[in-house]
């Protein structure tokens, strides 16, 4: 957690705080990102974002639900 | 849904454990499901509040985050006779006081995340409908998690130099979460000090609102930690304030 508090700018801490809890749902996902990039959700920025989020292993796919690992 | 209260303060000594136990208590007389997780892996003790302590064979938070045990295994029902009067449920999920395994704990780690996940998991097992979650003092990776998900962060300090510097810190660190609310706890507050100075100090030092100015008080020091002032000195000043907090808990934020 140490990792998500040095994170910068703002909006990223935003969208990987979302997925600790119980996680979020795709479309809110998108949704929130799309916010922090001022953009659509089904824009390539957002895809590109959540692929380069997923490729460092800090968000993972489980079922319907994206979760924050950044351990 | 189930909302989380962090209980949280820079320095030891603040008075942290007491106030999760007895609020989480408070919450309860309410008829609520709570449960109240000792998260402090390095310096547990919010067990002795409800005089609990688990056998060889009973599971702690430990068991959970080293061996998997299922966390509801892990969690013991509290509940004081008060509580019960009221329909409400206390559960305890202590962490180990066996110096071994607080060690190897410290030094193999576990993934923070898993600590969250067992939260959610307890809260629908339980029912929950408040998870209170006792941290250890200062900036780590279970209290910055316990921040992070925190729907109310509480900022326990004392009015003294050194926590006023560090609990500015803590609120930092908060902010920069973007934890939904924040309440600042002060207590031990000495009878000699002018109580409304330190809430105007405080105000001004960190933009958050008071959620209790508790005094320091011979009847918790009597208490040594061994039961819940909140039963045992309901009328007391101490009690009414951690009353009024949750009051404004229930109002605000659960």
């Amino acid at each position: 957690m140490a990792a998500l508090l040095a994170l910068e700018p703002a909006g990223l801490r935003r969208v990987l705080k979302a997925g600790l809890r119980q996680g979020v749902e795709d479309l809110p996902l998108r949704e929130l990102v799309a916010q922090e990039l001022d953009c659509e959700p089904g824009s390539s920025a957002v895809d590109q974002l959540l692929a380069q989020l997923q490729q460092r292993q800090w968000l993972v796919h489980q079922g319907k639900i994206w979760k924050t690992r950044l351990a | 849904m189930v909302k989380i209260l962090a209980i949280h303060s820079f320095r030891g000594g603040t008075g942290k454990s007491n106030l999760s136990a007895n609020l989480a208590t408070v919450l309860a007389m309410g008829g609520r499901r709570v449960a109240i997780v000792d998260t402090d892996l390095a310096s547990p003790g919010v067990h002795v509040l409800f005089g609990f302590s688990p056998s060889a064979d009973q599971q702690t938070l430990n068991d959970h985050l080293e061996a998997g045990v299922p966390i509801c295994r892990c969690a013991h029902e509290v509940t004081p006779a008060e509580v019960k009067q009221a329909r409400g449920h206390v559960w305890l999920v202590p962490a180990a006081m066996n110096s071994d395994r607080i060690a190897r704990l410290l030094r193999e780690g576990y993934e923070v995340e898993k600590l969250n996940d067992a939260l959610f998991e307890l809260a629908e097992v339980l029912k929950l409908d408040v998870i209170v979650v006792d941290t250890h003092p200062g900036i780590n990776e279970e209290t910055l998690l316990s921040t992070a998900i925190a729907d109310c962060l509480m900022m326990v300090m004392r009015p003294d130099g050194q926590d006023y510097l560090g609990t500015a810190v803590a609120v930092e660190v908060a902010q920069r979460l973007d934890v939904p609310a924040i309440r600042m706890v002060i207590n031990k507050l000495p009878s000699y000090f002018d109580a409304q100075q330190v809430r105007e100090r405080v105000s001004s030092s960190y933009q958050v609102p008071i959620g209790a100015l508790l005094p320091l008080c011979d009847e918790l020091l009597t208490l040594a930690s061994g039961d819940l002032a909140v039963l045992r000195f309901a009328d007391h000043p101490w009690s009414a304030g951690v009353q009024q907090l949750a009051h404004d808990l229930v109002a605000s934020v659960l």
